[in-house]
């Protein structure tokens, strides 16, 4: 198999190999991180987390 | 195929992840509360209200945090990211990965902190916090885009026959003009730490940062590259027969 690897081959090469299931999980777990990093507001969490916040730079106050 | 890039992202993130846990450990919960001790007019952490939770599960819940920080770049950049885009990564081999660690410290830390630098405890943006959030967003998408224009720039100009000096120097023109457009962005600071530890408080966010993506491009280019060619091997317990059939 000489093809050539470019990003559109990567994506073509994906589509084959995942299952819709395996997308539909991935989607899932994508929509999970992001609650989570919005959870990371409430005040419990956001201060548990400051010195990581400091620590990372990630200061939006 | 996929599933191979993912795990070793996961597995890059694993080590960045311990890593950036031992660096907060270490240097990042110890510098934040002699921060804090400097006596400013605030009180406590954040410097708006009374802290909600103690020291010790601030110290705690921040090194996992830290923890899964890395676990969570691991997976993004170098689990999914990486599989797509490495045909178009400049470089060969551990230069790729490096690369990659570069483009995504501008993308997630450089470019939102061109605006947005960290801030020590007791100092605050004159923004309130939504408009910061937002505003640290559109900055990451920038940093994504300006390093996408600058693999982009560098791949055609390669093609063309140019030379690497001269497509590394064309790579950094949409940088350049991140930076420039930056600069007409002054968000004006609040609050006053002693102007030595605020400059010791920055040089460890970023070296914090600029570590954890060292380390998972150093780890994930000692993992190795999966190669496409190759049928699943016993190396791997990845025994799923859709991959055999390609």
């Amino acid at each position: 198999m000489v093809r050539e690897d470019t990003v559109s081959s990567r994506v073509t090469h994906a589509k084959q190999d995942l299952s819709a299931r395996e997308v539909a999980v991935g989607l899932a777990l994508v929509a999970a991180i992001t609650f989570a990093l919005l959870v990371f507001q409430e005040p419990l969490v956001h201060d548990s987390l400051h010195n990581l916040r400091h620590t990372g730079g990630i200061v939006c106050h | 195929m996929f599933r191979r890039y993912v795990e070793r992202g996961l597995l890059a993130g694993s080590a960045g992840g311990l890593a950036f846990g031992l660096f907060v450990a270490v240097v990042g919960n110890p510098l934040i509360h002699a921060v804090e001790g400097m006596g400013h007019g605030h009180h406590g952490h954040g410097g708006h209200e009374a802290a909600a939770v103690s020291a010790a599960t601030t110290n705690l819940v921040s090194i996992g945090g830290g923890i899964l920080w890395g676990l969570l770049l691991g997976a993004i950049a170098f689990g999914v990211v990486y599989y797509f885009l490495e045909p178009a990564i400049p470089g060969e081999g551990t230069t790729k990965r490096y690369v990659l660690a570069a483009a995504g410290f501008v993308s997630v830390s450089g470019a939102p902190w061109l605006v947005l630098p960290p801030l020590p405890p007791g100092v605050e943006t004159a923004l309130d916090i939504r408009t910061a959030m937002a505003l640290y967003g559109v900055m990451v998408l920038a940093g994504v885009l300006a390093c996408l224009l600058a693999g982009y720039a560098y791949d055609r100009l390669r093609t063309r026959g140019v030379g690497v000096p001269l497509a590394v120097a064309g790579s950094l023109v949409p940088l350049t003009v991140l930076v420039a457009a930056s600069l007409l962005v002054s968000i004006p600071v609040a609050g006053e730490v002693p102007a030595a530890m605020a400059t010791a408080y920055r040089g460890v966010a970023i070296f914090g940062q600029a570590m954890l993506w060292i380390v998972l491009a150093s780890v994930h280019a000692w993992l190795g590259t999966p190669d496409i060619e190759t049928p699943p091997d016993s190396l791997d317990h990845d025994a799923d027969p859709a991959s055999l059939s390609d």
